[in-house]
């Protein structure tokens, strides 16, 4: 079999010698005959006569000798396609408009494919990444404590090595400037478990990573060198100041290296046991219960990933046991590394297959729409068809003409596609997200990409090929010849071309409605209440431990900031806290109930905090709703009050009267009585559950990451950048970042609502289109073919209304018909739907009704053109036509 | 009188074989080969020259034989076809079938009682 593919590709390579070589053996096999037969006596000429007799019809010969060698149908195809691109060039139009649709149609697919492929299907960039996992603990974090994470380390059997890393922003020092750069603390083995190798010095290894503080190492990523140092090779070895402290460079990470996280662009390693410095103020490495790690894992040889599960699991057993009120319900699994383990992985995988899905109907609605034009072509050439037909051509052959023309068309489109996603790859892969994380994806076209849009050309070209081809290679060439054809093609009661037009309408209904709900979704999360004021407001985060601040130097910096603050003209309230509401920071502490209910397990719950400033809540726009805040009076020595939201009080208090109960961080530590209750807010997401939420004083309990906000009579952009100024004139070497309007903030908890709106707005848009060219061409061909007998009609006294009737009935029925069949679709598919949408419903009927005016409106604007030609038939000249 | 050049059946089916041990013997190029079938069979099986061309090809892209030309100073080139070592097993076992097919079909038809 691969002989004989090679044999006829080389056939084909050398194809100019291969014909050469033939008509050689020819000639020498009749100069043989023609000698043998003057041998035998025979007259030269006489000889030479014969021997071309005797051996026959050359072109047959030829034919049969290509035929042996395989390369006749590849030859046929030539002729086939050669015959198709005439034909195509004979009707620019159509095929301008055809290549058009299905390089929106590809394209849109190839551009979402590839960002599945980025983020779900392409491997991390490391040495036998299929061995790699992240260890993840049930539930939706995928985080660990340190402690944890050294027995899990040091206890297993079945992994080759177990690496720990956490996402981190230092203040990294150029010439006199700070600026905040983000990067991983990673754990001395980090490299060696990921099989990394440096491009310039040396990767810290297990060795450098022993003791807390004595191991000031940072590894530069490939940008970060390229970008700070110009790519010098001599970086290795020389100092660069990490929040104020000198660090040496030791080495460089390959180019393309970017650590385990797909979406995340770091510009340093660090090794773990630098981070009471790296993370000044807030020493967790000893601290069992700050499960802030990530955790990755390289099965050693032979293991399987379940075999290691079963291992790990016994040392969570074990954990569990020795630490019952912290570790309680642990069950750790291995997920697939790239998007913090499952975390981010599962919403983000079913998102992108969702729109892979709408994309694929863009597309279906293309196909349906060129299976239509291309039918009715097919029903204009029946003639052709016929004279092919009848000069000897085979169904088969006709079959196959038809179809290489739509395959000549899907290649065009394909291609022309293939670019716009490339296009489409470049301007993501550019594209920044609107956080302080350097958030950047690599979405790029490869070879992955590339087949999967040859594939889906080739199935697009097929499938609005096939029909129509069908249709033409079925035609009786005798009736076609004698004019019969059309006229029975027209009785038939409902053409292909017609169900087309009908499916194509209801594709278009499920896109437009989803592309209406997610613009109705995004308009809700926007509208929908908070539990906070965003307008009017404004942040500044500084980062004080970054900045060599002790917490008696920070809290003294505070006080002048929030003093500052509140004598700029304008300002109402100006507060401060560790972080915001739907902010990309939140943290979360774990509390019990005063009384325990004698399962641990129950009563340990995990609560996002705050760390707040007194007026925190007046300067963010919560409203309280029992009790008091905060006030600067706050003993800072005397701890154990709070402020929590509503949730927490209904699900943590249990319904006891709220103010003036009690709760616990630990289930032995002292009680914290709750002083007041706020409203519930969003704070991770727009869409979450209601989530339980302490405020703790931030007086007693220091944190040096700090967040100002201020409320202001001004624009809040304006007292964004006034802030900036402030906390500068504070402190110019401290990096200010994240000044902006509260509201711009806000657009990270937005992004992928906007992002599933401009989407699906997208996808609806091409649907609109698509559907609307379609409906044009369907109507402006009936009106063509009937320009006779609407001539007849008018002619015996046909008013407007009649022939309007007569052009437009069928189109309006196709409409209802393909507009219920997808209201019908789209209440089915609501699951799909829902997975980018949420908070909105299609069975809504404002999302149906909606979809359903549009569709009116494409219906008419496609029609007005050739409903206005059918009116303006003059009989005469109609009549004079035939 | 019974004519096998006229059965083309029959010529399809052992063209193959006699190709195969034609080549076997020594290289030839096609006319020769041509040539030989008649000579050999007394004339009873011909093949027509514009079919035999093909059959090598379709041979040679099986990989049981090879093509080479040949140049000489003064005279046209000409291609010489040689069996490889896979044709060889192909020929054994061909000839392995037909020897058997000759002999069972003689026990049926008694070739020499009549």
């Amino acid at each position: 079999m691969l002989r004989r593919l090679r044999s006829t590709l080389a056939a084909l390579l050398r194809r100019t010698r291969f014909e050469h070589d033939m008509a050689d053996e020819i000639r020498f096999h009749l100069e043989a005959r023609t000698s043998d037969l003057i041998a035998a006596g025979v007259d030269p000429k006489e000889a030479a006569r014969r021997a071309r007799i005797e051996f026959g019809s050359m072109e047959r010969y030829r034919e049969a000798c290509r035929d042996a060698r395989g390369i006749r149908p590849i030859d046929d195809l030539r002729a086939d396609i050669a015959y198709a691109v005439r034909v195509l060039r004979r009707a620019p139009g159509f095929a301008v408009v055809a290549t058009l649709s299905l390089a929106l149609g590809i394209g849109a697919n190839a551009l979402v494919f590839s960002v599945v492929n980025a983020l779900v299907l392409r491997p991390l960039p490391i040495e036998h990444p299929e061995q790699v996992f992240t260890v993840q603990s049930d539930g939706d974090i995928a985080s660990q404590s340190y402690p944890n994470y050294r027995d899990l380390r040091d206890r297993n059997q079945t992994l080759a090595g177990l690496a720990a890393y956490r996402i981190s922003p230092v203040s990294l020092e150029q010439g006199a400037t700070a600026v905040r750069e983000w990067g991983y603390l990673a754990t001395g083995n980090y490299f060696d478990v990921l099989g990394i190798e440096p491009v310039v010095g040396r990767f810290f290894h297990q060795a450098d990573d022993l003791a807390p503080g004595v191991s000031p190492y940072i590894v530069l990523s490939y940008d970060q060198w390229q970008a700070r140092f110009g790519g010098s090779r001599d970086v290795a070895g020389t100092s660069v100041r990490v929040n104020g402290r000198p660090y040496t460079i030791i080495g460089v990470a390959p180019p393309g290296f970017r650590g385990t996280e797909l979406f995340y662009q770091p510009a340093f390693w660090i090794p773990m046991m630098m981070q009471p410095l790296v993370e000044p103020g807030n020493p967790w490495l000893d601290r069992r219960q700050t499960f802030n790690l990530i955790l990755v894992g390289r099965l050693k040889r032979g293991v399987s990933a379940s075999q290691a599960e079963t291992d790990l699991n016994t040392i969570a057993a074990q954990l569990t046991r020795d630490y019952p009120t912290i570790n309680a319900g642990m069950r750790l699994r291995l997920t697939q590394p790239g998007l913090f383990g499952d975390m981010f992985g599962g919403p983000v995988r079913a998102f992108a297959i969702a729109v892979l899905a709408l994309a694929g109907l863009v597309l279906l609605t293309a196909c349906a729409n060129l299976a239509g034009l291309l039918a009715a072509r097919a029903s204009d050439r029946r003639r052709e068809v016929a004279i092919r037909m009848a000069i000897g051509a085979g169904r088969g052959r006709v079959l196959r003409q038809m179809l290489t023309e739509s395959m000549v068309l899907a290649t065009a489109g394909g291609i022309a596609g293939a670019v716009l996603a490339a296009l489409g790859a470049r301007g993501l892969t550019a594209w920044h997200a609107p956080v302080d994380l350097p958030i950047q994806f690599d979405i790029i076209v490869d070879g992955r990409v590339l087949l999967f849009s040859f594939v889906v050309t080739m199935a697009a070209g097929a499938l609005f090929g096939l029909l129509p081809a069908l249709h033409a290679s079925r035609s009786d060439p005798q009736s076609s010849l004698k004019g019969e054809g059309s006229t029975r093609f027209a009785r038939r009661r409902w053409p292909v071309r017609d169900v087309l037009v009908a499916v194509q309408v209801a594709l278009c209904f499920v896109l437009v409605a989803g592309c209406v709900l997610a613009v109705l979704g995004l308009q809700r999360s926007v509208t929908t209440p908070l539990g906070f004021e965003p307008d009017d407001a404004a942040i500044a985060s500084v980062d004080l431990g970054l900045a060599g601040y002790d917490q008696a130097r920070a809290a003294a910096f505070r006080r002048r900031a929030v003093a500052m603050l509140s004598g700029v003209p304008g300002v109402k309230t100006a507060a401060f806290a560790n972080s915001v509401p739907l902010s990309i920071d939140q943290s979360t502490t774990t509390v019990y109930p005063d009384v325990p209910s004698g399962n641990p397990r129950a009563d340990r719950r995990s609560v996002i905090y705050y760390q707040v400033s007194p007026r925190f809540f007046d300067a963010i726009g919560t409203r309280l709703l029992e009790g008091r805040g905060f006030d600067w009076n706050e003993d800072p020595h005397v701890p154990g009050r709070a402020v929590v939201n509503q949730t927490f009080a209904k699900q943590i208090l249990r319904g006891a009267p709220s103010i003036g109960s009690h709760f616990r961080y630990a289930a032995s530590g002292p009680p914290i009585e709750v002083i007041g209750i706020v409203e519930d807010a969003r704070y991770r997401s727009l869409t979450e559950s209601p989530q339980p939420v302490v405020f703790i004083p931030m007086l007693q309990s220091p944190n040096l990451t700090t967040v100002f906000v201020v409320r202001s009579a001004r624009p809040a952009r304006q007292m964004a950048a006034e802030m900036r100024r402030v906390l500068a004139t504070l402190d110019p070497s401290l990096p200010v970042y994240d000044a902006e309007s509260l509201h711009d903030m806000l657009g990270l908890a937005l992004f992928p609502m906007r992002a599933a709106a401009v989407a699906l707005s997208l996808f609806g848009l091409l649907a609109i289109a698509l559907a609307t060219s379609g409906l044009h061409g369907l109507v402006s061909y009936a009106v063509a073919r009937r320009t006779h007998e609407i001539g007849i009609r008018i002619a015996i006294g046909a008013g407007a209304r009649d022939v309007l009737a007569a052009v437009l009935t069928r189109t309006a029925w196709l409409l209802g018909i393909g507009a219920v069949l997808g209201a019908g679709t789209a209440l089915l598919s609501g699951r799909l739907l829902a997975t980018i949408v949420s908070d909105v419903s299609p069975h809504d009927p404002v999302v149906l009704m909606a979809t359903a005016a549009l569709l009116v409106l494409v219906g008419f604007v496609s029609c007005w053109a050739p409903a206005r030609r059918a009116l303006r038939v003059s009989p005469v000249t109609a009549l004079r036509t035939e | 009188m019974f004519r096998p050049s006229t059965d083309t059946d029959l010529k399809r089916s052992s063209a193959t074989v006699l190709v195969l041990a034609l080549v076997a013997e020594s290289p030839r190029h096609g006319y020769e080969i041509g040539k030989l079938i008649e000579s050999r069979s007394g004339g009873a099986i011909t093949f027509n020259m514009a079919s035999l061309y093909p059959l090598l090809y379709r041979i040679e892209r099986r990989g049981w034989i090879s093509g080479d030309w040949r140049e000489r100073a003064g005279e046209r080139r000409r291609r010489f076809y040689r069996i490889t070592p896979e044709g060889r097993k192909v020929l054994a076992a061909q000839r392995g079938l037909w020897r058997g097919f000759v002999r069972a079909l003689d026990q049926v038809v008694r070739f020499e009682e009549h």
